[in-house]
């Protein structure tokens, strides 16, 4: 693996790492719908950000939309390689919590709801509730415009909020 | 497009209720922010462990790495491009080219310097026909090419003159000529054999040698026969002055007086052959030209400050104009390498999008 030469290179990107680690994962694992693979990508992705850190553009946006930038783009590719190979495998719902869960049927539902959008718009809600990115950054995570972002985003969650209503 | 100001004020909402304010989106917010899911501790050390190494184990970037190698790289290109212009200077450049088959009794031998030059004895073919007692006589022909700045080929033709008068020489031809581009010079010069190589030496020290050659004709073959034949006329003029003496007749008279006439003119043109003859084994031909292309420096015995100087900027102009063939070529190439970039990132981008389409 190719580390970054400063020392100070090391420590900011141990600093973006602190930060942003968890909400890699947890975007990473609700596009992926899958552990497993979202472990593997998710290392995938901090070692590709750290090989590529000289690379970083602090003009072209954030380090936070970059690195995510990254593990989509590691995320996308995992989903590319398992449509050809098989087909997609999502993790089965925990019976055992679910059955002592108060809440289950209303979490059944949001996942359910969740599960029913789009693989495009449920990008977006991991993008905006998971992994809590701004509007501007989630523009330049997906290479278009901020106010395409804002519509489509819009768009996404008012699917999401009408299908928990739904069910 | 600028999206609804509705929308943008339901997507502030939405902020709101992410940053944990108050807003119509909190349940939501709350509902879908459970089912994040959380990295397992053992993944969760595994990560950090990655972080780590790159904390304790810093790698010098490649070009580090490489740029001894390429240090090295560069000082043997310079080095031989160096070695390669101090190699021009006039001794390394004499090419030995031979001259033109000798004529009849005689050859030719290339000659790689003039101080290296044979004795013209020890280049010849012996004749048959010549009696052992007979000196030799030896043409010798030079031919010489100088080559100079432009601007400094008439000081080169003056010192040709000079050299050559200061070898008791003479200048049996010589022509100019000059343009805005070139000047050259070629001179017929006649030089005392003996003195020949001392005087090809002088003459090779006043530009840029280009080429030298050398070569020997043995006329001794016909300087002996041109001997033989004027012995001859002269023992018959002598007969014929005898028998003129002795002749009673007007008739016998008048035919040996004109013999005698005959005699004479024969003996006149094979004095002047044997002159002719003579001058050619005692004054060797040398031809010299003198080009001006600009590039060559005159005064070119040694390589001096000077004549390193003008390698140095020769190195520098060739690869100038290297890099800017380089440029000229990678131009095109680069818009074309930027363009299939661009076309290849767009693909990928759209084909990761379209797992998203699944």
């Amino acid at each position: 693996m190719a580390l970054p030469a400063t020392p100070d290179a090391v420590s900011s990107f141990e600093a973006l790492y602190r930060s942003c680690g968890a909400d890699v994962y947890a975007y990473v694992a609700s596009l992926l719908r899958d552990r497993a693979a979202a472990e593997d990508v998710t290392a995938q992705a901090f070692e590709r950000a750290l090989r590529k850190r000289r690379s970083f553009d602090r003009a072209r946006g954030s380090e936070r939309a970059w690195l995510f930038g990254i593990a989509r783009n590691a995320a996308l590719d995992e989903l590319r390689r398992r449509s050809r190979t098989a087909s997609l495998l999502t993790d089965p719902p925990d019976e055992a919590v679910a059955a002592d869960d108060p809440d289950a049927d209303r979490r059944a539902t949001v996942r359910a709801a969740l599960a029913s959008l789009e693989p495009r718009d449920r990008d977006l809600v991991a993008l905006k509730f998971h992994a809590g990115l701004s509007n501007a950054e989630i523009a330049k995570v997906l290479g278009v415009s901020e106010s395409a972002t804002a519509m489509r985003l819009h768009r996404a969650v008012t699917k999401l909020r009408e299908a928990c209503h739904a069910s | 497009m600028r999206p609804d100001p509705a929308i943008l004020a339901d997507l502030d909402e939405l902020d709101r209720a992410l940053a944990g304010e108050p807003s119509p989106w909190n349940d939501l917010v709350t509902e879908v922010r459970a089912e994040r899911q959380r990295m397992d501790p053992a993944f969760a050390a595994r990560l950090e462990a990655m972080v780590d190494e790159a904390r304790v184990a810093p790698r010098r970037p490649r070009w580090l790495v490489w740029s001894p190698a390429a240090g090295v790289a560069a000082a043997v290109i310079v080095a031989v491009v160096l070695v390669q212009q101090g190699g021009q200077t006039p001794q390394l450049q004499k090419p030995p080219t031979s001259t033109p088959a000798a004529a009849q009794g005689g050859s030719a031998k290339s000659v790689p310097a003039p101080t290296d030059q044979a004795a013209p004895e020890r280049s010849l073919a012996t004749p048959g026909a010549v009696a052992p007692a007979q000196a030799r006589k030896i043409e010798r022909t030079t031919s010489l090419a100088l080559s100079t700045a432009r601007g400094d080929v008439q000081d080169v033709a003056d010192n040709v003159v000079t050299t050559t008068q200061r070898f008791g020489g003479i200048v049996d031809s010589s022509q100019m000529s000059t343009s805005d581009t070139e000047a050259s010079a070629t001179f017929a010069l006649r030089i005392p054999t003996a003195r020949l190589d001392e005087a090809v030496a002088a003459l090779s020290k006043l530009a840029h040698v280009s080429s030298l050659s050398q070569g020997s004709t043995d006329i001794t073959g016909s300087f002996v026969s041109v001997e033989a034949r004027l012995r001859d006329a002269r023992a018959e003029r002598r007969a014929l002055l005898k028998a003129l003496a002795k002749a009673t007749t007007t008739t016998e008279i008048d035919a040996i007086k004109l013999r005698l006439r005959d005699n004479r003119s024969q003996i006149a043109l094979l004095k002047g052959e044997l002159n002719a003859l003579r001058r050619r084994a005692n004054l060797a031909r040398v031809d010299v030209t003198i080009a001006g292309n600009g590039h060559a420096s005159s005064g070119g015995g040694t390589w001096t400050p000077g004549d390193a100087a003008r390698d140095a900027l020769r190195v520098l102009e060739v690869a100038a104009g290297v890099i800017l063939i380089g440029l000229a070529a990678s131009v095109p190439l680069a818009i074309v390498l930027a363009g299939a970039g661009l076309g290849a990132r767009t693909t990928r981008r759209r084909r990761r999008e379209a797992a998203l389409r699944v």
